[in-house]
């Protein structure tokens, strides 16, 4: 998409650090001095700081960790995640506006983004705590190619791109099974797959990422403290979101193309180097039953195995794991 | 992929049989015939237009004589016109969560896009839809219940 407000952005981006005239910005882009002037103060609003020195012409001090429309086109270049944009300030819920657009016919790689969502949606009906300013709350469509059954491994295959961008950024995050995203013990990030679906076809796959970026330990609701965490709190330092959503997205076409091609067996094998508590004993609860188990990896439809007191191993399509400290 | 007439005499030889489970998987293609409590034979076959059903009236006393093959179901005895199956291995859910009310009950009626359950695996959540209209007659499953690709979940009668 190459709006002048993009060209405008890549102007600047290229000259990072020196001023650049509002009369050489009007030659480049073809516009007025007075509508470069306006783009500047959009520009502004959506977060950029911009210093604009009579005689020497604008300058951006700081790409933003803003999330806008624009700063989240800044400097994209996924192929088809995030082509389309749907951002909002404030939301009930990216997931419910997502699932909304995706029965209306909205496209493959559609991201649905907000800064704050007021009713954030987690697994069971639970609520992800999602404030301003401080996480990535995205809600990626999905029109794939292939059938219902292959549908729940695409699960375990975001949970390996999540942790793959984590890692590429020093991140020692690990994955517990099936997508739960750990730092140092404590869930960093979750992950929400919905699909509608017939027999043999899926019209949409949402995938809800959520994921807590620069909350400090305060930010947190109290109940979850022990067992939440975010970036910040692990790495004290701020991180740039919209830096952090192209990675992934980069990261979730990588696997995602991994997964069509070749199937899930190659994304498996990552999964289990990235996963969390292998070999060793959980507490499994599921529908029906509460036991402990030794956690051996995952079967080939990305189903849990656990091997049960009797020796037999078990294999498990929905349940929650908690650690047991030995 | 097994022959209806295979299949029709899988049926009566385990009907007749003392075998309540019986499972047979080759090459991608499986099928598993169980002995449900009312006698009722199920046969799902991976193929969504594989699932049949056989009579429901209880199987007849050994020294009657038997046809080869049973015959069909009379028109009465089968009170429901369509099924609505799982779309994948995985959890059956009959409410959107632990607190809340199943979505329908026997004896609601639905629409096409009326929400009758929800299927997980691997934490992907697959909401599914009645996709006819009819009311409710039958729910073949219970919360908590781990189902299989095609297996019928409800029985719905037209009306």
């Amino acid at each position: 998409m190459d709006t002048t407000r993009n060209r405008l952005i890549r102007v600047l981006q290229e000259h990072e650090g020196a001023y650049v005239s509002g009369q050489y910005l009007s030659d480049q882009l073809g516009i007025s001095r007075a509508a470069i002037w306006k783009h500047m103060k959009a520009l502004e609003a959506d977060g950029y700081e911009i210093d604009a020195v009579p005689r020497k012409g604008y300058q951006v001090r700081q790409s933003p960790d803003k999330l806008s429309k624009n700063t989240l086109n800044w400097q994209l270049d996924t192929s088809w995640i995030g082509r389309k944009i749907i951002f909002e300030k404030e939301i009930d819920s990216t997931q419910m506006l997502a699932k909304a657009l995706a029965d209306q016919g909205a496209a493959h790689g559609t991201v649905v983004l907000a800064d704050k969502q007021t009713s954030g949606k987690g697994t069971k009906g639970r609520s992800w705590h999602s404030p301003a300013g401080t996480g990535i709350w995205m809600s990626l469509i999905i029109r794939p190619e292939f059938g219902p059954r292959e549908a729940a491994q695409l699960t375990l295959a975001a949970a390996v791109a999540l942790t793959r961008a984590f890692r590429k950024e020093g991140i020692d995050a690990e994955i517990k099974w099936p997508n739960d995203i750990y730092l140092n013990e404590k869930k960093l990030a979750g992950i929400l797959t919905e699909m509608q679906a017939e027999q043999d076809y899926i019209h949409h796959i949402v995938l809800g990422i959520g994921i807590n970026i620069n909350q400090k330990e305060k930010d947190l609701p109290p109940d979850i403290r022990d067992k939440a965490t975010s970036l910040h709190i692990e790495t004290q330092k701020e991180w740039k979101r919209q830096e952090l959503i192209h990675l992934i997205w980069k990261e979730l076409e990588s696997v995602y193309a991994h997964y069509t091609k070749a199937g899930f067996a190659s994304i498996r094998e990552e999964w289990m180097q990235l996963a969390s508590r292998l070999g060793r004993r959980v507490k499994v609860t599921t529908p029906t039953a509460i036991f402990e188990a030794v956690f051996q990896g995952i079967g080939a439809e990305g189903e849990l195995l656990l091997e049960k007191t009797d020796g037999l191993t078990q294999r498990i399509y929905s349940a929650e794991l908690e650690w047991i400290e030995e | 992929m097994l022959k209806l007439e295979e299949l029709k005499e899988l049926i009566t030889l385990i009907d007749q049989s003392s075998i309540d489970e019986f499972d047979y998987e080759t090459e991608g293609e499986k099928v598993s015939l169980r002995k449900l409590k009312e006698e009722v034979v199920q046969v799902t076959q991976q193929a969504p237009q594989q699932v049949m059903n056989a009579p429901q009236a209880p199987a007849a006393p050994a020294q009657q004589e038997q046809p080869a093959v049973p015959a069909p179901a009379p028109e009465a005895a089968k009170n429901y016109d369509s099924e609505i199956t799982s779309l994948m291995v995985g959890t059956f859910y009959s409410k959107p969560n632990p607190d809340s009310e199943d979505f329908i009950k026997v004896g609601d009626r639905v629409e096409k896009d009326t929400v009758v359950c929800i299927v997980e695996a691997m934490k992907l959540f697959n909401e599914i839809t009645a996709d006819v209209t009819g009311e409710i007659v039958e729910v073949l499953v219970e919360n908590g219940e781990l189902v299989e690709y095609g297996q019928p979940l409800f029985r719905v009668k037209a009306n």
